[in-house]
């Protein structure tokens, strides 16, 4: 039997790798403080509440769905958790019940979509608005504080670090990893574990690319569906459980605005609004990438309002990168040739 | 043989339409039973019966002698029912083993991981025994349509099957690949399985059926033995009247040239020079994937090209777009008409008037009641079955459909047509309705150029045939030249038989 190994193409890296390499080569360049030990340790923090958000947008991307409301999750799980440490409630029931909060607000968006049969857009739009509207009542909208003591050490032990490399002895020569970044890294690689070796990919593929064809192969379409966003919901709830050991408060308004970066980081990574594809791989490198162009304006001290401008070229310029590749790959790969072997090797040769 | 399957006394009945009256049919063990009719004679609702997306209202269902009650489709896919659907359910972005074993993947013991190894194993092996060259991790969309029916067989035979039902299976393939096709379903007559087939192409039935069924209007009309039967008396049955003749079409003398493409390449094709003269129907044979097509939308306009020209009625068209190609009387019937062809949420007379807009209302100021009025004739010259212009084109039949993609063109005073598999999928007494309009245009002076991948077609309409292959203007065939033989001669020449395609769309 004939064995036909699937070629090589550029054009099957995801486009965040592109993007990645573009930007953190520009911002080493153009931003001098942007390649130091203490600079990457924030970035890679800072990316990590992100990644968290757009794991969970990329499942539901894959579905043919969105779910606009991670934000809107995020800050109403934060102050829920939040509350209830002010309230001195141990550390380890608050976490639970936040997270259980995520959960089951999730299972409502995809009750919602399945039973309803509401499109998804808009069914997440409001409930985005409803969850961040319930935190904004809640800590009526102030920033949510609660006093250490032996109930809720475990936040501040789970705010240390956990690898500290000392380069120098000012801040930005230090290296260092906190346990917000282990707890991302097991939980993406416990995702991508499932994704990959179990019939999560398939699934999900299936039903975004048409539901008929799952239904009638026999999977339970709407579990699965549901179970995405319960996901998705959990995923938000853990990155707010991550910005509010970090900042050892809770801003109310802290995700707005967030369900924006996190489409941003998945479509870079080549999850498409259409469903039926895309990869957990590129999401992570169009996260990195986006927290890459965030840390290089604030060091280069550009005004936070402008980053929005920013990060919307980028998006542009990745789906432009992408599609510019396909287009003009053999002549790419053939220039690329030619000038390694020192011969013309294009197509038109 | 033993009987696998008893239909008895099937009814069926939809509000305002009895769909099945009276149906009895059976199958045998290795057996291809041809099932065959027009368009609503009742084959898919007997079809949808057996799986069991319908509950039919009297008769009954036994497989091997054991009577189904309350058939569903869980039901009826532990009984072995699968069927091989018309449009192709496969996920494109899986590879072929994730694609067999969609819904019933094999996992390791005792936990949630997929048993990867052995599912390549195990689809391996369905594709050897099937004689399917296909390795199970490439990715489906680099598969051609052919391959991607092949797959779509190990899927079905991946869990066990008993009765396997071909819904159109050919309607999308090249004479070669239906050659892979029989051959497969030839070595599933050696099996312990049996089959259904329904098409339209007349010709196959008889390379590969052994008995043949005919509906009409929800009745069971005759079942034969292939052998008893010839292919007239087949055809006289599905219409019960006699046709005498399928193709209209009888040479005119040629006029003057009205589309002439020169020298167009681009990615796709290369070189390609032909021309179209008045009152010619002019045949462009090849494989799927040849880039007829391609050359065509690019003649349209709609794709770009790297060099050559198109000249329409004379004039050199310098701006490629679809919107000046039509205004100098070019048009363009694609393949796929419910994606490209028609607008569906639209009706009919929405769709009619969508490209001559601009002449029927110069001013741009829209009067419905004169689109009412242009509809209503073009709806009665060409026959077109609706009972009226404001029935949405969705629920027409594949061949009003294309007549009202048709009607849309007639409407710009188009005097190139360019039809791309204009009969795909479309019945017996609605393909000849079709031939007898392209005939008529011919005769008004229109220049024809139809795309087909269906022989017979291509040798009963043409006045002369191009044939592409792999992207090269590969030869043209006239008069008593257009053969079987010479077209796939020439079909076949500068092809390097692969089932992966390049592309990655």
């Amino acid at each position: 039997m004939k064995q036909h190994k699937k070629p090589f193409r550029l054009s099957n890296l995801p486009n965040s790798l592109y993007v990645l390499f573009v930007v953190f080569i520009a911002a080493s360049l153009a931003v001098p403080k942007f390649l130091t030990p203490g600079n990457l340790s924030n970035l890679i923090l800072q990316s990590s509440i992100l990644l968290l958000l757009s794991f969970g947008m990329s499942l539901v991307l894959m579905t043919g769905c969105i779910d606009l409301s991670v934000g809107g999750i995020l800050s109403m799980t934060g102050v829920v958790m939040a509350t209830m440490l002010r309230m001195n409630v141990p550390a380890i029931w608050a976490i639970a019940i936040g997270l259980l909060t995520g959960v089951l607000f999730g299972i409502v968006n995809g009750l919602l979509i399945t039973k309803l049969r509401l499109p998804s857009f808009i069914t997440t739009f409001a409930t985005m608005g409803i969850a961040q509207s319930i935190a904004n009542v809640v800590s009526e909208k102030r920033t949510v504080y609660w006093e250490a003591n032996s109930s809720n050490s475990l936040i501040d032990t789970l705010g240390r670090d956990f690898i500290r490399i000392e380069f120098g002895q000012t801040a930005k020569e230090v290296l260092t990893i906190s346990y917000l970044v282990l707890i991302t890294a097991v939980v993406i690689t416990v995702v991508m574990l499932l994704f990959n070796k179990t019939t999560l990919k398939s699934r999900v593929f299936a039903i975004g690319e048409n539901e008929e064809i799952a239904r009638l192969a026999g999977i339970k379409t709407h579990l699965w569906q549901i179970g995405i966003y319960a996901a998705s919901g959990l995923l938000a709830a853990m990155a707010s459980l991550l910005v509010l050991i970090r900042t050892n408060s809770l801003q109310p308004t802290t995700g707005e605005g967030l369900e924006f970066q996190a489409v941003v980081a998945a479509v870079l990574g080549g999850n498409t609004l259409k469903g039926g594809k895309g990869s957990l791989t590129g999401t992570i490198l169009g996260a990195l990438a986006l927290y890459s162009v965030r840390s290089a304006l604030s060091l280069a001290g550009i005004d936070t309002s402008v980053v929005m401008i920013v990060i919307g070229a980028v998006l542009i310029l990745g789906m432009w990168l992408n599609e510019t590749i396909q287009k003009y790959e053999e002549r790419i790969v053939g220039i690329l040739r030619s000038i390694v072997l020192g011969r013309n090797h294009g197509r038109n040769a | 043989m033993p009987k696998l399957l008893e239909l008895q006394s099937i009814g069926k009945t939809f509000p305002g339409v009895v769909a099945l009256d009276d149906v009895s049919i059976d199958l045998l063990v290795g057996e291809v039973h041809v099932l065959i009719g027009e368009n609503g004679a009742g084959k898919s609702t007997l079809m949808k019966i057996l799986s069991g997306a319908y509950q039919n209202d009297s008769g009954s269902l036994s497989i091997e002698g054991i009577e189904v009650l309350k058939n569903d489709p869980k039901k009826a896919e532990q009984l072995g029912i699968r069927m091989i659907y018309q449009e192709l359910n496969l996920i494109p972005e899986l590879s072929v083993m994730e694609n067999i074993f969609l819904g019933h993947e094999l996992k390791l013991k005792g936990n949630i991981f997929l048993n990867k190894r052995l599912m390549y194993e195990k689809a391996k092996e369905i594709l050897g025994r099937l004689n399917i060259p296909i390795d199970p991790k490439t990715q489906v969309k680099h598969l051609t349509i052919a391959a991607r029916q092949m797959v779509e067989i190990a899927k079905a035979l991946s869990s066990k099957a008993k009765i396997l039902v071909f819904d159109e299976p050919t309607s999308s393939l090249t004479s070669s690949e239906i050659k892979d096709l029989f051959a497969i379903i030839t070595s599933l007559k050696a099996t312990d399985v049996g089959m259904f087939y329904i098409s339209h192409r007349l010709e196959e039935l008889f390379m590969i059926g052994d008995r043949v069924t005919v509906l009409r209007d929800g009745k069971k009309i005759t079942t034969k033995n292939i052998k008893d039967i010839t292919i007239d008396e087949l055809i006289e049955k599905i219409a019960g009247r006699e046709i005498t003749e399928i193709y209209p079409h009888k040479k005119l003398a040629a006029g003057e040239v009205l589309l002439d493409i020169n020298g167009l390449s681009s990615e796709k094709f290369k070189n390609i020079t032909m021309d179209l003269k008045s009152g010619e129907i002019v045949g462009l044979s090849g494989l799927v994937g040849a880039g007829r097509s391609e050359m065509a939308r690019a003649v349209f306009g709609i794709d770009n090209y790297k060099s050559g020209s198109v000249t329409i009625c004379g004039e050199k068209l310098v701006k490629r777009n679809p919107k000046v190609a039509g205004q100098k009387g070019l048009s363009y019937l694609p393949e796929d008409r419910k994606e490209q062809g028609l607008a569906l949420p639209l009706n009919v007379r929405e769709n009619i008037v969508i490209a001559g807009i601009d002449q029927l209302f110069p001013n741009h100021i829209i009067n419905k009641q004169k689109e009412t009025q242009v509809a209503t004739s073009y709806v009665e010259e060409l026959n077109i079955a609706t009972p009226t212009t404001e029935k949405l084109t969705r629920f027409l039949s594949g061949g009003n459909q294309q007549k009202v993609v048709i009607a849309k063109w007639l409407l710009t005073k188009a005097k190139v047509f360019i039809f791309d598999e204009p009969t795909r999928g479309i019945d017996v007494a609605a393909k000849s309705g079709i031939y007898s309009l392209m005939d008529q245009l011919a005769k008004e002076g229109a220049a024809i150029l139809m795309i087909s991948s269906d022989l017979p077609e291509i040798i009963g309409m043409s006045d002369r045939v191009y044939v592409m292959s792999n992207g090269i203007l590969a030869g043209e065939v006239r008069g008593t030249e257009i053969t079987q033989e010479k077209i796939l001669e020439l079909a076949f020449s500068h092809v390097k038989g692969e089932l992966i395609t390049d592309e990655t769309a």
